[in-house]
Order: structure tokens, then C-alpha cells, then sequence
């Protein structure tokens, strides 16, 4: 656990302190996220953790001991630090740059073989290749790799990340935070993550910290951020897209509804009387092997122009035979989906079976309900 | 006129291989004791730009004093008097500019993200000089030492005139006495050793960069 208190920053000569009594609490094994526009003081308070700069009042414990009490390398070399320019040594291979923490602890060397290579294939790269190269031999998304790598090598129970996916392209990067996110729920780190990105923040974050003017302006989960802004500035920095970006936040799984109507191949010809039977709105039309296929909804098969004979229902219902998604779906793709085959509907599997259904009426309930919350 | 370099050599080979050996001894000399003095006060300045901005400065202006009239002031100075130790302080303050300031760029050149990182990581501050800095300075520093001992080699020629006996000496009495031979002999072999030892540095240099930064995808 990381803990702030009254911590200020005052550069000689500078009207206004970098950080102003800043007090923050980051919980052990949770990702916290330092957000806010340029010369907020997000990054001046991530380097005053590891006492890259050192803080002008206040105090900052880590587990309890405050960092002024330990020798600032010593400090450092306990504390996982990754930069948006990463730093790799050029004269060094890639495993002689994973390897420097650990030559700080003097590890043996057979032990500090065999951790380069776990962290390689960890940070999903190949030992055999990456090993003996040198960093100007790997393109940019491997080198933020290599040093997410270097950072981790003797495991430490803290990370600080100064926009560790900054400097690679939008592909590359939502890559390695989602490849990041998967590895943090196996390492659980407790991590401050410096970024100016808030969509980054509300992805990575447990918790987000709104930085403004070298003060904490709302502190929070994404969530609670995204459905109070605690004022004006937090909400002009969230941007217009407020709810939108919420939906992020959520699976089909929270909105979605088991109760679904089936349609076997031989009861397609009484769609409707079944539907009505059932008070569904929709009604998802299985094959053989209980697959679904497609579906119908009410309002066109009680609309007498497109009444069909069952096979004119079932290459209707097929156009739509793609409009399903997954129980573990973000919200945003679902609605992605639904645009794109224009249907109210999808339908919701899980392990490859009609699970349940969605409208467009569900994603709108369930954010209209957590945002009463 | 009469040039005949043949028969001088033949006649002279004792006095040249002596006038040769001086000169080497006393660049030799003036080069080492250059390299323990300035590169260690290079890499100290990189501590402190005020400091730096100074000793750069004074450097630039001994650099700037022609080396006849600096070779002449130091005779003046009663402890040096004529001979080898004004010519090897005069040599040793001559190459103060060019090794003090590719020490420090060198090292002060050196990728600020690297050194962040490095220090991040708990690095002190003298394992990123030995580790990081000076390796990753080296090439720079290394054209330093290519030009001091190119530059000295030159100018310690000049140094026949406050007493010492070395390839200078037959350009001086060779313009005295109006012999050409000796003139050329003179010009010839301290030039041929000026262009050998550049190349041989030269090639030398292209191995000290850090095989990392020759790499390339």
C-alpha cells in the first residue's frame, strides 16, 4: 500500500506548487491511475514515490516506512519503474538490460538466466530470438515489452508507470494493455500509472485520480468517476462522450435477459403464434444442432407485407445471423454489432449456445440505472 | 638548388632516428599526461555546468594562443626554462580543449532517458558513469584523443625552437641553411607520421563504438 499525505511539490521560483498537499492512497494489488492534462503534476508526484524528485513537505509510506527513511537507490531498486522513452541501455543485449536489477542484487547468474527468459516469454516474446539482440534491432512495440520486462525482474511488489504505452501506435498499445491487464490479475501488482489518456485511464485503472493543476481533483473506480464528475473540469476533461465511454465499463453479461423465445426448424411456420404465447418480442430461430441462426422479431412477422411462408422467415431471420455476441462482450462492441446489421436485438451465447437476448432498450436501462445509482 | 633525400637520409640515419625518438617521446609523454589530467576533470565537469562553462572557456583560450608565443611564455616561467617541461606543459594545455570537451559532450550526449531509466531502476550515480556514460560516450571521447594526438604531434614540432631536439629541428636549420633536403626530410617525416597515426586511430575509433549502436534491424 502506498499512501500520500500533504505531499507538496514547490520548485525555486514558481508561483504555484508542482503538487499541492496531495493526499492519495493507492491499495496494495490494485492499479492506480494518475490522469489529467500536461503540468498537472501527475508525473512529479510518481517520481517523488521512488524519490526521483524529492518532495518539498508531506510524507509518502510505502507498507508503512517512509521512503526518506531508505537510501534512495537501495529505494529504487525495490520498486518497478517503467518510462514512456524506456530507457533501454543501447549497448546492452536484451537480456543484459532485463538483467540489471537483478546484477544490483547480485543474483547468481544461473538464477538471473532463467528469470530473463520467464519474463520474455511472460511478456509474450521469443528467448531464443529476443535474447542477444540489441535494442535497435526491435521495433517499438517489443522494446515497451522488454521494458514492462525489465521493471518486473525481481518481482517487486510496486510499479510506477510513466505512460508506459505512450510511445506505440493505437494497435500496439491497446495489445499490450490488454495483454498487461491479463498479466496484472496473475502478478497483482500494486501499480501508479501515470497517463493523460482518459480512456487509457478508465481501462487500466481500479482506481482513477484526476489530476488538476497540481491538486486531486476527484479520486475514485472509473465508475464512480464517470457517473459523478466531481465537477466541471473532470467533466469537461472526461470530454462530451461521458456515457459512452461508461459503457466500457460493463458486459453483456450485466445487461443482457436469459428469457428468450427458441424456434426449432419445424416450428418456424408458427413463429408468431408462439411469440405471442411466450409475450416475446423476438424469437431466435435455432438449426439442427441447436445453433441459432438468426431471428425474428414480432413487429415484422404481425406486419402483413412480410408475411412469408417459412422459408422466406428463415432467409429472413439469416440476414441477421451474425448479429450475436459473447455474455463476457464489452457493452460498446454489442452496440458496435447492433449498428452495423441495424437491428435492435442481439443475440447472447455463451459457449457457442443461445444464451439470452439483447435490445438496444437494455444497454439504455442499465446505464440509465447505474447512473441513478 | 640540390634535393636529394636519398643521400641525406643515407648520411643522417643516426640523427633522424634520434630526432624521431624525441619526438615520439615527447608527444607520447605529453599525450598520456594530457589523458590523466583532462578526462578525468572532463567527466568531473559534467557534474556541474557552472564548472564546465569556465574550465571551457579557459580552455578555448589557451587554445586560442599561438603555439609559438605560448611555447615562448612558458621559457619565461624560471621553474620551466628552456627544454622538456616547457614543451610538455605547453603540449599538456594545448590539448585541454579538445579532450576536455569531447569527455563532456561525450558523456553529456548520452541518451537523457536512458540515464533516467538506469537511475529509476536504482543505478547510483557512478555505475551509470562506468556502465552507461562512458561507454556510450566512448566514440566521442575517442575523436578527442584522435585529434589531441594528431594536433600534438603537430605542435611539438614547434618545440625545437625552446631547445628540443626532435623532427622540428630540421625544418629550423634546414631554413637557416638554406637546405632543402633537410627542410623536406623534415616536413616529410613528421607529416607522414601525423597522417599514420590519425588512420590508425581512425580505424580504431570505429571499433570502440558499443557494437549495440552499430547494430542495426
Amino acid at each position: 500500500m502506498i499512501e500520500l499525505k500533504n505531499v507538496t511539490k514547490q520548485y525555486p521560483g514558481q508561483p504555484h506548487p508542482a503538487v499541492d498537499s496531495l493526499t492519495l492512497t493507492v491499495p496494495e494489488g490494485e492499479i492506480c491511475v494518475l490522469v489529467g492534462p500536461s503540468g498537472c503534476g501527475k508525473s512529479t508526484t510518481l517520481r517523488m514515490i521512488n524519490r526521483m524528485i524529492e518532495p518539498s513537505a508531506g510524507s509518502i509510506t510505502i507498507n508503512g516506512q517512509s521512503v526518506m527513511n531508505n537510501d534512495p537507490d537501495h529505494l529504487r531498486m525495490g520498486i518497478g519503474y517503467v518510462i514512456q522513452q524506456i530507457g533501454l541501455l543501447p549497448h546492452r543485449t536484451i537480456a543484459e538490460n532485463i538483467a540489471i536489477v537483478p546484477r544490483l542484487y547480485k543474483w547468481p547468474k544461473e538464477k538471473i538466466v532463467r528469470r530473463v527468459d520467464e519474463l520474455l516469454v511472460m511478456m509474450g516474446l521469443d528467448p531464443e530470438k529476443t535474447r542477444s539482440k540489441y535494442p535497435s534491432q526491435l521495433s517499438g512495440g517489443q522494446m515497451q515489452r522488454v521494458g514492462v520486462a525489465r521493471a518486473m525482474a525481481v518481482d517487486p511488489p510496486i510499479m510506477l508507470m510513466d505512460e508506459p504505452f505512450g510511445a506505440v501506435d493505437p494497435i500496439a498499445r491497446t495489445h499490450l494493455q490488454d495483454e498487461f491487464l491479463r498479466l496484472q490479475k496473475e502478478i497483482r501488482k500494486t501499480i501508479v500509472f501515470v497517463t493523460h489518456d482518459i480512456n487509457e485511464a478508465i481501462k487500466m485503472g481500479d482506481k482513477i485520480a484526476i489530476f488538476g493543476e497540481g491538486k486531486l481533483v476527484q479520486f475514485g473506480t472509473p465508475e464512480e468517476v464517470l457517473t459523478n464528475p466531481a465537477n466541471e473540469f473532470v467533466e469537461n476533461f472526461i470530454g462530451y462522450d461521458r456515457i459512452v465511454k461508461k459503457l466500457f465499463l460493463y458486459q453483456v453479461q450485466e445487461a443482457y435477459r436469459p428469457a428468450v423465445c427458441r424456434l426449432r426448424p419445424e416450428e418456424i411456420g408458427n413463429a408468431l403464434s408462439k411469440m405471442l404465447a411466450e409475450k416475446a418480442e423476438v424469437a431466435f430461430v435455432l438449426n439442427e444442432a441447436d445453433k441459432p441462426c438468426g431471428y425474428l422479431t414480432r413487429e415484422e412477422l404481425e406486419q402483413e407485407e412480410t408475411a412469408r411462408d417459412a422459408d422466406g422467415l428463415q432467409k429472413l431471420a439469416a440476414r441477421r445471423s451474425k448479429a450475436f455476441v459473447q455474455t463476457t462482450t464489452p457493452l460498446p462492441d454489442a452496440l458496435s454489432v447492433m449498428l452495423e446489421y441495424d437491428a435492435e436485438y442481439v443475440g447472447v451465447l455463451k459457449n457457442g449456445l443461445l444464451e439470452g437476448v439483447m435490445s438496444f432498450k437494455d444497454i439504455r436501462r442499465h446505464v440509465y440505472r447505474r447512473e441513478g445509482e | 638548388m640540390d634535393i636529394n633525400l636519398v643521400d641525406f637520409f643515407q648520411r643522417n640515419t643516426r640523427t633522424i632516428m634520434e630526432y624521431t625518438e624525441n619526438h615520439f617521446t615527447l608527444v607520447l609523454s605529453a599525450v598520456v599526461i594530457s589523458l590523466l589530467i583532462w578526462v578525468p576533470i572532463g567527466l568531473l565537469l559534467t557534474k556541474s555546468d557552472k564548472w564546465a562553462a569556465r574550465i571551457m572557456a579557459l580552455a578555448n583560450t589557451i587554445f586560442c594562443i599561438p603555439s609559438l608565443s605560448l611555447f615562448a611564455i612558458m621559457v619565461t616561467i624560471p621553474a620551466l626554462g628552456l627544454g622538456r617541461k616547457s614543451a610538455l606543459l605547453a603540449l599538456v594545455l594545448y590539448a585541454m580543449m579538445p579532450l576536455i570537451r569531447n569527455v563532456y559532450d561525450g558523456v553529456k550526449n548520452v541518451d537523457r532517458n536512458v540515464i533516467e531509466a538506469a537511475k529509476g531502476m536504482g543505478m547510483s550515480s557512478g555505475r551509470i558513469m562506468r556502465e552507461i556514460q562512458l561507454p556510450l560516450g566512448l566514440p566521442v571521447i575517442f575523436a578527442g584523443f584522435r585529434i589531441t594526438v594528431v594536433m600534438t604531434t603537430g605542435i611539438a614540432a614547434i618545440a625545437t625552437y625552446i631547445g628540443e631536439r626532435n623532427l622540428g629541428r630540421f625544418i629550423q636549420e634546414g631554413l637557416v641553411r638554406s637546405n632543402t633536403s633537410m627542410i623536406i626530410m623534415g616536413a616529410l617525416i613528421i607529416s607522414v607520421i601525423a597522417i599514420a597515426l590519425d588512420t590508425i586511430l581512425g580505424g580504431i575509433e570505429k571499433l570502440v563504438i558499443p557494437k549495440g549502436l552499430r547494430a542495426r534491424r
